[in-house]
């Protein structure tokens, strides 16, 4: 027993490192002193690095731990090597965030929750047992509560984090309903075990329809898709924006990889033969990508179409991310190993360009204390850099070359045509010209718009120049450069336990 | 009604999973009509529970092993965390709003 | 079985309904001539000092919260102690991880004040 539990902690590295910043974290918040409360981020910093750096050392095991809780395999190492990344761009997004160094008496907590968030997509991305995956969407979603709300003297993000943890919860406690019903139709609460019972022998259809509504309800929530988003508007208002842009990335991120993984084990069908090479089947008489398919509809049009009229610029970006995750669905519908390698890709070049978009929201924020869109007037002339900084973000999240972001939609929709959704690849293309239109309104004011009130010059120091410069070479080199990026998807849409 | 109350006397199931299913429902209920943000909160608790009874119901009535009740167990656990969460948050918003009305928050919208 | 019990369940109604319906023509056709006197606590009851229809203090939802978290705990550790001896030092490792978390957040509770009433 001991010697197996041993055997299973060493594909578990990255999870422990993790779990133990998080308690030394907490307990360093305690002990610093005041003015030496830099020392935490470090610390976290170099935690999150060290479970990173054991991500790429394990990068080729493919194995289950703990008798089949969780399993370590490529599909969650590559969504791993993403969560770490953004989780390490936002403790050094939160050093120069003027939000969150205002509450030196709690840097510790917030140090430590951002670690315990990270921990908690790292548990989802890997989870294969039902139990598995509704705690680690809970410990993520528990820690982003707290910390959505963390400037707590602010009313906003008060109310942000109340109505998080209304949706959250709920969505939650609909999940479980359809977990348990699922339970009761199979027997099983590993999702391998589910597959074979649901093979072995038709089940209730009408009842499994009602579990996997509820199901998808849960998911729908983490990945803020339509009609399941309603609090993602104001939550990415109100919360910090080092949280926003964490929410937007990571937490999507470890969403998707946890609703891949379920639907491709739960519901695959492996005796289905003459399918061409990469591509999958679901299960006979239940058709869920068609679900999928109308969720992805949904969710880019309304996304895009609200996106539209917004002038607060963390809400223009809120309802671009749940556009961007209606644009990502698309990928899951197809059931091919394309589709999968093209949203894993997807993710990447989204890791850089939203996070770099928000990263330029919270500089005018610090530098001009306002998030409207009036306030971006003339700012071209006032910041050159960080203006240029934001086209090329703005160009790449609405899809354009030469950037990351046409990379990511041409292998999208690559994988829908090459699987004959024809007419979803269209309405995700006039989606993306829609979304053209929001994000040229606010280039336009930072370049043909002359500035209201003070025209001063915006002067940034250079360690955030080199932040902001960390995140737009990738955007525009992956956008020429992306070779090795699409190897490493194509690789990792490998999961354990299925051909 | 002779047939109903022999009915009511064998408990299977189908008995547990008519209760489960009212208490979503009134959960459902609650956290759709409710103003007060711990009143929805308790129905959430209420969802929780209904989700409980089932995979307690099915462990004992159907696959015949433990697994759904330790599922129950942690579920107990994870509504235990939620709750606590919930009210810090709900004193906090008192103490910036003082109400706890959910309809009374409205300074996030479009 | 269950049809046995019936005639019980109608002698419990009808014995509510009996006493309410007395209540009501008591309180309905009864003179009432109230005075101090007479509404004051009877004999050696105390004196209540104020009304119990008030705010309980913010202090008391803070030990509440921490009184769910600790408490909950056990829910764990009793499963694990029934079955003690098959999981054998696996579990035993397991537990003590879990315990220490635990600790390290009783730590934390601890230095933050949040156990001082005052």
């Amino acid at each position: 027993m001991v010697e197996q539990l041993i055997a299973n902690l060493r594909g578990f590295i990255p999870e422990v490192s993790l779990a133990v910043t998080f308690c030394v974290a907490l307990v360093a918040g305690l002990i610093v002193k005041k003015h030496q409360q830099e020392f935490i981020s470090v610390l976290a910093l170099v935690g999150t690095l060290i479970a990173g750096v054991f991500v790429l050392i394990y990068a080729d095991q493919s194995q289950t731990l703990f008798s089949g809780m969780i399993v370590a395999d490529p599909f969650a190492t590559y969504f791993k090597v993403v969560i770490t990344l953004c989780s390490i761009i936002i403790i050094l997004f939160s050093q120069y965030s003027s939000e969150v160094q205002q509450t030196v008496k709690r840097m510790g907590e917030y140090y430590a929750l951002l670690v315990a968030m990270t921990l908690g997509m790292f548990l989802m991305v890997g989870a294969t047992n039902l139990l598995m995956m509704v705690l680690a969407i809970e410990l993520t979603s528990l820690t982003s509560y707290i910390l959505s709300g963390y400037t707590k003297e602010a009313t906003d993000s008060s109310e942000a984090s109340l109505k998080y943890i209304i949706y959250g919860a709920l969505s939650t406690g609909l999940m479980l309903y359809g977990i348990s019903i699922l339970f009761g139709l199979t027997g099983a609460t590993d999702m391998f075990g589910v597959n074979q019972a649901l093979a072995a022998g038709p089940v209730n259809a009408i009842a499994l329809l009602i579990a996997s509504i509820l199901i998808i309800a849960g998911f729908g929530y983490k990945i803020s898709a339509v009609p399941f988003h309603f609090w993602t508007p104001d939550v990415y208002e109100g919360a910090p924006v080092t949280i926003t842009a964490f929410l937007s990335v990571a937490s999507k991120a470890a969403g998707f990889a946890v609703m891949i993984r379920f639907f491709k084990v739960c519901f695959i069908d492996s005796n289905v033969v003459g399918l061409p090479a990469g591509m999958w089947a679901s299960l006979q008489g239940f058709e869920w990508n068609n679900l999928v398919a109308i969720l992805a509809v949904l969710t880019m049009t309304l996304g895009n179409l609200v996106a539209v009229w917004q002038d607060n610029m963390k809400r223009l970006l809120a309802y671009s991310s749940i556009a961007h995750a209606g644009y990502m669905l698309m990928g899951v519908v197809v059931l091919s190993d394309k589709g999968v390698a093209a949203v894993l890709i997807y993710f990447a070049v989204y890791l850089f360009m939203n996070l770099g978009a928000f990263y330029c929201v919270m500089l005018v924020a610090n530098k001009l204390g306002s998030e409207h869109i009036d306030s971006y007037k003339g700012l071209g002339h006032r910041a050159p850099l960080l203006s240029t900084a934001m086209v090329v973000f703005f160009i790449s999240l609405a899809g354009l070359p030469p950037t990351a972001g046409f990379i990511g939609k041409l292998y999208l929709f690559a994988a829908l045509l090459d699987a004959q959704w024809v007419w979803l690849a269209v309405i995700g293309a006039l989606n993306s010209v829609v979304s053209l239109y929001y994000y040229v309104r606010v280039v336009r004011n930072m370049f043909l718009r002359d500035p209201e009130g003070s025209a001063e010059p915006v002067a940034l120091p250079v360690a955030q120049v080199v932040i902001l410069l960390a995140l737009v070479i990738p955007t525009l080199v992956l956008g020429l450069y992306f070779g090795p990026l699409v190897d490493f998807a194509n690789a990792s849409v490998v999961m354990f336990g299925l051909p | 009604m002779q047939e109903f109350l022999n009915w009511l006397k064998t408990p299977g199931l189908t008995h547990f999973l008519i209760v489960s299913g009212i208490l979503f429902s009134l959960g459902v209920f609650a956290v759709l009509t409710r103003r007060n943000a711990i009143m929805v909160l308790m129905g959430i608790e209420l969802i929780l529970n209904a989700a409980n009874i089932n995979f307690i119901a099915f462990s004992r009535y159907s696959t015949g092993t433990l697994d759904g009740q330790v599922i129950a167990i942690f579920v107990i656990i994870l509504a235990a965390a939620e709750a606590a969460i919930a009210l810090a948050i709900v004193l906090n918003i008192y103490q910036n709003f003082n109400t706890v009305n959910v309809d009374e928050f409205n300074r996030l919208r479009d | 079985m269950l049809e046995n019990y019936v005639p019980i369940f109608l002698m419990i109604a009808a014995g509510f309904g009996f006493g309410l319906v007395m209540m009501k023509v008591n309180e309905w056709l009864g003179p009432k001539s109230p005075n101090a006197e007479k509404l004051s606590t009877y004999e050696s009851g105390m004196e209540p000092v104020r009304s119990a229809r008030e705010r309980f203090s913010v202090k008391y939802y803070m030990v509440a919260m921490l009184f769910i978290i600790f408490d909950i705990e056990v829910v764990f550790l009793y499963p694990w102690a029934v079955s003690f001896k098959e999981l054998g030092m696996a579990g035993f490792i397991t537990m003590t991880v879990f315990i220490t978390i635990l600790l390290v957040g009783f730590y934390y509770i601890w230095r933050k004040g949040a156990l001082e009433w005052d």
